[in-house]
């Protein structure tokens, strides 16, 4: 056992009486700093028009312009409908896949931990430099697909194939955390009720049905929040493999805002965009909190 | 809870095609992988040998290359500085905090804690606007401190979220007791909760160092050419001229990989708790 020094200083003394503001204050402070403020920032600035070569807080009052101009741009609305669509299509997948995956690799069999490790290998991978082994191998001319099939289709640069390469890639990379998490999921559950439900003479099929999906279903929803919440904002991989085109069908709401404030320059604009982004993922994370409240797992 | 396996002749019969199963997964999920591996270990000519080359003996020049490039250099030190900084910060300023969350009743608790949620959940893109803007201001901009400060902030709800987590499942005897024998309270926080808080502080930590290690928004936004991390230094190196260059490409590509998988996979025990974040209890 330490032996503590029983006299304390001044110094000690107040930490003990402020341990708690101590504590949590340098969080707070980061947090309001770093993210708060900017965040704030912006939000003004979506009222405003304001270039970059101005003081900060010198850009002209224009109310709800901004948002009138990027809700009726069509390459942010057509942006609204993509990223919807290509969250609700890679998280369906790997959502199906993850559980198959999590239900194959809890079988009780010598060897799964390999299987397991092998599984994960592409969760750990750099975002950025996955998304690049992929444009290799869809590469028009020399990548390993088209040698294959034997053709020299341009795979990322066809309106009618991008969002599906980009849609497996996702699907890739991103089923093991599914798999990670419904695997926890499977491990921690009580074996009695599938015993009672073998018992009274139920088959697998039904057992998995009526016991172990319900059980589950925890886990299920926070594998289920925390893919959606990603792939919103998904950005690494469609940046580096078709930076939003051809045509604008890849082009999700991060890589717009990322466009109009990075490229474009005009943070107003972007500002707005970022903002009705924001709005938009705040609206399904409330959602989703509710419903997995509702379901009393958190 | 392991799943139920009927009786013999059925169970032999289950197992193959439960292995064949998996099997032909790992063989789709480590193709792109194993094949861009093969890549970098290709001469010029093999790489682009039409139909592609299973068989060829292989050649360590590309990563010797990409070794002695200077930017490829720079970018790692800065991503090690940068990441290793980061890890740092988010678990000195998080750790106490989340002991603080998880110990001691205070006005406002639950609230702030929702709103770190809350953080966690917001598109990062959505932050670095502004954040882009202020940094210039300030002059904070294309610095490493700029990225660091960003991962930090990022973190900081995984780090408080997780350890809370391992505090709260600590006895309160222990620092009670620590408390009586004299021990002040940053004395038994120290002394006594953190150690017995490890694996905690190594699942947040490598958490924390994937977060910083693979992040390519703010580092491409934040930081120029001479503070620039590997991933941005990746994409410049794809969208440059040097397009064709597919050894130092892929070659360049797995060692940015290989520092994190390694740590992850060393780690990997701790890794599905953090992925959860305290949401799931258990």
């Amino acid at each position: 056992m330490k032996a503590w020094h029983l006299r304390r200083t001044s110094v000690e003394r107040f930490f003990d009486r402020y341990f708690v503001h101590t504590t949590v204050l340098p969080t707070f402070l980061m947090m309001v700093c770093v993210f708060g403020l900017p965040l704030v920032f912006s939000f003004y600035l979506s009222f405003t028009g304001w270039g970059l070569d101005q003081p900060l807080f010198a850009g002209r009052f224009v109310g709800l312009t901004n948002y009138d101009d990027v809700l009726t741009n069509a390459v942010f609305t057509k942006a609204i409908y993509i990223t919807l669509g290509y969250t609700a299509a890679t998280v369906a997948a790997q959502m199906l896949l993850g559980l198959g995956i999590a239900l194959l690799l809890n079988v009780d069999l010598p060897g799964m931990r390999v299987f397991r490790t092998a599984l994960i290998v592409p969760m750990m991978i750099t975002p950025i430099v996955g998304a690049l082994c992929w444009k290799l191998l869809l590469d028009p001319s020399h990548g390993v697909l088209n040698q294959w099939i034997g053709e020299k289709i341009v795979w990322l640069g066809r309106p009618d194939t991008a969002i599906y390469a980009i849609w497996l890639v996702g699907v890739w990379q991103n089923t093991a955390y599914v798999t990670l998490i419904l695997l926890a999921g499977l491990r921690s559950l009580p074996t009695e009720p599938l015993e009672a439900a073998s018992i009274d003479g139920a088959n697998r099929l039904q057992a998995f049905w009526l016991v172990t999906l319900p059980m589950l279903r925890p886990y299920i929803l926070v594998a289920l929040l925390l893919r959606t919440i990603f792939e919103f904002r998904a950005f690494d991989n469609i940046y580096a493999m078709t930076g939003g085109g051809p045509a604008n069908t890849t082009m999700v709401l991060s890589m717009y805002t990322y466009l109009v404030t990075f490229v474009q320059f005009d943070f107003s604009i972007g500002a707005a965009a970022a903002w009705l982004m924001l709005l938009m993922s705040m609206v399904l994370c409330v959602f989703f909190i509710l419903v997995i409240r509702r379901r009393e797992a958190l | 809870m392991a799943a139920v396996v009927g009786s013999s002749r059925v169970r032999h019969l289950e197992s193959a095609l439960i292995y064949a199963t998996l099997t032909v997964l790992v063989l789709l999920f480590l193709f792109p992988v194993l094949w861009v591996l093969g890549l970098s270990l290709k001469t010029r000519a093999e790489v682009f040998a039409s139909p592609p080359l299973y068989l060829w003996w292989p050649t360590f020049q590309n990563y010797a290359d990409v070794l002695t490039r200077s930017d490829f250099v720079r970018a790692f030190i800065n991503t090690l500085i940068v990441s290793t900084s980061a890890v740092a910060l988010s678990l000195g300023i998080g750790a106490p905090a989340a002991y603080a969350f998880a110990s001691f009743p205070f006005k406002g608790r639950s609230i702030l804690f929702f709103a770190l949620l809350v953080m966690r959940m917001l598109p990062p893109i959505a932050v670095l606007v502004p954040m882009y803007l202020l940094f210039n201001k300030i002059g904070l901009a294309t610095t490493r401190l700029s990225v660091v400060l960003a991962y930090t902030t990022f973190s900081l709800p995984l780090v408080v979220w997780l350890m809370r987590g391992y505090f709260e499942d600590l006895p309160v005897e222990l620092e009670e007791s620590a408390w009586i024998d004299g021990a002040s309270r940053f004395g038994a926080f120290m002394y006594i909760i953190l150690p017995l808080a490890r694996p905690g502080l190594v699942a947040a930590s490598i958490l924390c160092l994937q977060l910083a290690w693979n992040d390519f928004l703010f580092s491409a936004v934040l930081t120029n050419n001479a503070t620039q991390t590997l991933p941005v230094m990746m994409a410049a190196f794809n969208a440059g001229d040097s397009g064709m260059d597919w050894g130092g490409l892929t070659a360049s590509g797995m060692l940015v990989t290989l520092p994190v998988i390694l740590f992850s996979f060393v780690a990997q025990r701790h890794l599905v708790a953090g992925l959860s974040s305290g949401a799931v209890k258990g």
